[in-house]
């Protein structure tokens, strides 16, 4: 075969280009270590996600500075929203779909995979500064496509924590009744939280400083006196960091319909003034239950 | 008395000018929506809900990328087994049957995506890539099919025709043209095998209600096994034009004949097993066979590149014949004003800038930064909307004289027609590209988001919509002077001062080219062997994971009104379910 001197040149001047770009590729997954989407995770059943990670889609903390996510995407929501985690940290995605094929994208990074119902994509990032990133999906997945968004905080440190809080009280109580709030603290955190739980209500605020161990769940309860409040609406909130969870009370003269409330049960079981309130029934580290032995301001 | 095509070949001349006419007119509905689409994604004009959005961009993709360019390539296919062969198709009646099945196949899958438009519960929105658990009616599927097999049908009718010329010329070389015409059905018939499967073993069973469910990673992947294919599909005719008719309109003559048989037996064995490079961000897929995939796409570079040196090399034979002179002073002496040429020349210059951003989506790391954004969107836009749609467009002023055996109505609307589709998908091109650097995502029918925006470093999102929208409305004018020119030309009256039917002569002939490059049965193992090595190991691994029908998936037939249906549902579920949950939270706190 006649070929010319200059195609002979060009011929292996493509291949040096090409035996370059796969060596540059095979460069950074061998020598640099650079893991891609692969087959790492086992498949799930996507109808049924009951699995420890994606019953309860969120970020948990595995080592120091080490985290998992875990997020599900659906038409047209990503879950947890927004996904937080702290600078300086290695957080590894774990994402799965509910329904249709999506994507998990973080605008304007490498942070992109398919995300394939049946299939769980896993990817290590890390994060250094504190940033906002916005999480679009990018595969067509129906109407509302358009709509499907997200985002990643990556906050400071100090602003960063996995603490779950829920507080719960009646809705109505009877004048002289006291109205206990119950709070419940989760550290998700491998380390101690050490942090304020404050009830406000009506114009006072009720505090009291605990520390919770990784891993650990504290519950406490704050007995308010209703006579003092008097009779009516108040709101009350409690706060845990950035954490709140507030609700209405109403002290009436008397309740009405004793069948009526479950929320009666609970009224009558503190009925004859239970002070101390304690149904410590998980808070391994309480040292102080009793809410009027708190700041009160 | 004449040398055209009509004169030589009348019968066949109609039904390649049917083929080309069919190829039109999805281009024109695909190009009007794609203007639609340009002006609602950069919001410059919504008349529609965004919901349709879907609708317009599964007509878009589905009549530009499969209907536009595949009639317009059975046509130019059947005009170049007929012409170097120099002989009749054996029956035409059978080269109407499949040019009849491409039809109906055509309209089947038409109805149910245009049915997407109307309230009817027809509806297939689910894009050019059909990704299933997203689910068409069945009729498109079936229509699908029905096109699928008449481009085998039309494969066959060139086979036949090559087989019977053989019978009379047991010791020549296979014409240029019709190798190239034989090497890409080949492989057009190794990457459909992928997309019949996904189709006729679990698509059209599914939508039809026979089987359950399917494992979406697995009809995905045997999605891409013709999905990448495809657009050598499209692309093999525009190189062919490129490598027999380029040279000889800029005067010369092909530089070199056995290295343009290389580059086809190249893109036989290569094209199909890397059609995983589209699926790099899967996950469920070894990391070793996206491996494998890069490697191949990275050596399907080569024929590419060496297409690059022949076909400039080639042009520059022709302006020296025309007196062109000194290093760079012979691009002067090219034909520019004629629009066949500068059509073509504008395209290849466009699948330049195209193989670059191609190089970047192979990268199989860096791919994670463009992976489904706008720039994947700006790049096939080069590819198939330029390299392949502009040589289609630039050589239909050379071949409708050809069919029909009249004049072009007018050479210099047909310049401005390339030269303004060139400059509107630079704008547009170029400005997609940024934006998927921005991680902007495509096929997205508002790519404006609450949380968020997307922040340019250099220019502004506004500037780049200016951009795209400028760009959509140039080609859109474009569009508009090309049918122009096709409607003047079939109006004009017939001709008798009209070019021959005639391709390139080569510098270096088919007699310099090893005898093996013809033998089509060594290269056609080989590529089976090559997909065999690619695609075995990926596949047992899907359906090991997965199973064969997948897990159990709820089914979501793409609709405006099933879909709105769908979120209405959801929304009620969500609500009451919320409701429930205040409700037991309150009983909760009581007890």
């Amino acid at each position: 075969m006649n070929i010319h001197t200059y195609e002979k040149l060009w011929l292996v001047a493509a291949m040096v280009l090409i035996v370059g770009f796969i060596a540059t590729i095979t460069y950074g997954s061998v020598a640099l270590g650079i893991t891609m989407v692969g087959d790492q995770q086992e498949t799930v059943e996507p109808t049924e996600l009951n699995d420890e990670r994606f019953s309860d889609p969120r970020v948990a903390q595995v080592g120091e500075n080490e985290y998992e996510a875990y997020v599900t995407a659906q038409m047209f929501s990503f879950q947890p929203d927004p996904i937080e985690v702290p600078e300086d940290s290695e957080v590894t995605f774990y994402v799965t779909s509910r329904d249709v094929i999506h994507s998990f994208s973080l605008v304007g990074t490498n942070v992109n995979t398919m995300v394939i119902p049946g299939e769980v994509a896993e990817m290590t990032v890390e994060f250094d500064e504190p940033e906002e990133y916005g999480v679009v999906c990018n595969e067509y997945c129906g109407p509302n496509h358009h709509n499907m968004e997200g985002m990643v905080h990556v906050v400071p440190e100090e602003e960063f924590d996995l603490t779950e809080l829920d507080a719960e009280a009646p809705d109505e109580v009877e004048t002289g009744d006291d109205i206990d709030v119950t709070a419940t603290v989760e550290n998700r955190l491998l380390d101690p939280l050490e942090t304020t739980v404050a009830l406000e209500i009506g114009n006072e605020t009720f505090s009291e400083d605990v520390t919770i161990d990784g891993g650990e769940t504290y519950e406490t309860t704050f007995a308010i006196d209703s006579t003092q409040l008097g009779e009516g609406d108040h709101d009350w909130a409690v706060t845990v960091g950035d954490h709140t969870d507030s609700s209405t009370v109403t002290v009436v003269d008397e309740l009405e319909d004793d069948a009526d409330g479950e929320t009666n049960e609970n009224t009558d079981e503190d009925a004859d003034g239970d002070e101390n309130g304690t149904e410590d029934e998980t808070g391994t580290d309480a040292t102080e239950n009793d809410a009027s032995g708190g700041d009160d301001e | 008395m004449t040398n055209t095509y009509i004169e030589s070949f009348p019968a066949e001349a109609k039904v390649v000018r049917a083929a080309f006419y069919s190829s039109f007119l999805a281009l024109a509905i695909g190009g009007l929506f794609g203007i639609v689409q340009t002006l609602h994604r950069t919001g410059y004009y919504r008349f529609m809900d965004s919901a349709d959005y879907y609708t317009v961009l599964t007509a878009h993709g589905v009549l530009l990328a499969i209907t536009f360019t595949i009639f317009f390539l059975v046509g130019v296919f059947t005009w170049a087994v007929t012409t170097s062969l120099d002989r009749p198709v054996e029956d035409i009646r059978f080269t109407w049957v499949w040019y009849g099945l491409m039809v109906v196949g055509t309209v089947l899958t038409a109805i149910p995506i245009f049915a997407g438009f109307t309230d009817s519960e027809m509806s297939a929105s689910v894009l050019f890539t059909f990704y299933a658990p997203l689910q068409g009616h069945p009729l498109f599927y079936f229509g699908l099919v029905l096109f699928v097999v008449g481009t085998w049908l039309a494969g066959a009718d060139w086979f036949r025709s090559w087989w019977a010329w053989k019978q009379e010329h047991p010791d020549e070389r296979i014409p240029l043209p019709t190798f190239m015409v034989l090497t890409t059905t080949l492989m057009w018939y190794i990457a459909t095998l992928g997309v019949a499967a996904a189709i006729l073993l679990f698509l059209l069973p599914w939508s039809l209600g026979l089987v359950e469910s399917v494992n979406p990673l697995l009809t995905r992947t045997l999605f891409w096994f013709f999905g990448h294919p495809v657009v050598y599909f499209w692309l093999m005719p525009a190189y062919m034009m490129w490598y027999i008719m380029l040279p000889k309109i800029s005067g010369g003559k092909l530089f070199s004949d056995p290295l343009a048989r290389v580059v086809f037996v190249l893109f036989l064995i290569l094209s199909v097993p890397t059609g995983i490079h589209h699926q790099y961000l899967d996950p469920g897929i070894a990391e070793g066979f996206k491996f494998i995939a890069m490697t191949n796409t990275m050596f399907l570079l080569l024929p590419s590149l060496l297409t690059a040196f022949t076909v400039v090399a080639s042009m520059e034979h022709g302006a020296r014949q025309r007196g062109g002179t000194g290093y760079l002073g012979w691009l002067k002496a090219l034909p520019w004003r004629d629009p066949v040429f500068a059509g073509m020349a504008l395209a290849g210059l466009m699948f330049a800038a195209a193989g670059f951003s191609g190089m970047i989506n192979a990268g199989m790391n860096i791919n994670y930064l463009v992976h489904n954004t706008f720039w994947v969107v700006g790049h096939f836009h080069l590819t198939v909307g330029t390299a392949v749609a502009l040589t289609f467009m630039a050589v239909t002023y050379w071949f409708l004289p050809q069919v029909t055996g009249k004049e072009l109505w007018s050479r210099s609307v047909a310049l401005g027609q390339v030269v303004l589709w060139f400059v509107g998908m630079t704008f547009m091109s170029n400005a997609m590209h940024r934006g998927g650097l921005l991680g902007i995502p495509r096929r997205t029918a508002e790519p404006q988001y609450e949380g968020f925006e997307f922040e340019a470093a250099v220019g502004s999102v506004g500037e780049l919509d200016a951009q795209i929208a400028l760009g959509g409305a140039l080609l859109t004018l474009s569009l508009v002077l090309f049918f122009a020119n096709v409607i003047g030309t079939a109006l004009n009256s017939r001709s008798d001062d009209l070019p021959a039917n005639e391709y390139a002569d080569t510098l270096s002939g088919p007699s310099d080219a090893p005898l093996v490059l013809d033998n089509l049965k060594l290269w056609t193992a080989i590529a089976i062997v090559l997909v065999i090595f690619a695609y075995s190991f990926p596949l047992l691994s899907i359906i090991e994971r997965g199973g064969l029908f997948g897990p159990e998936l709820t089914e979501l037939p793409v609709s405006i009104g099933p879909g709105l249906e769908y979120l209405s549902t959801t929304t009620v579920s969500t609500v009451t379910t919320a409701g429930e949950t205040a409700i037991a939270i309150i009983a909760g706190v009581g007890s």
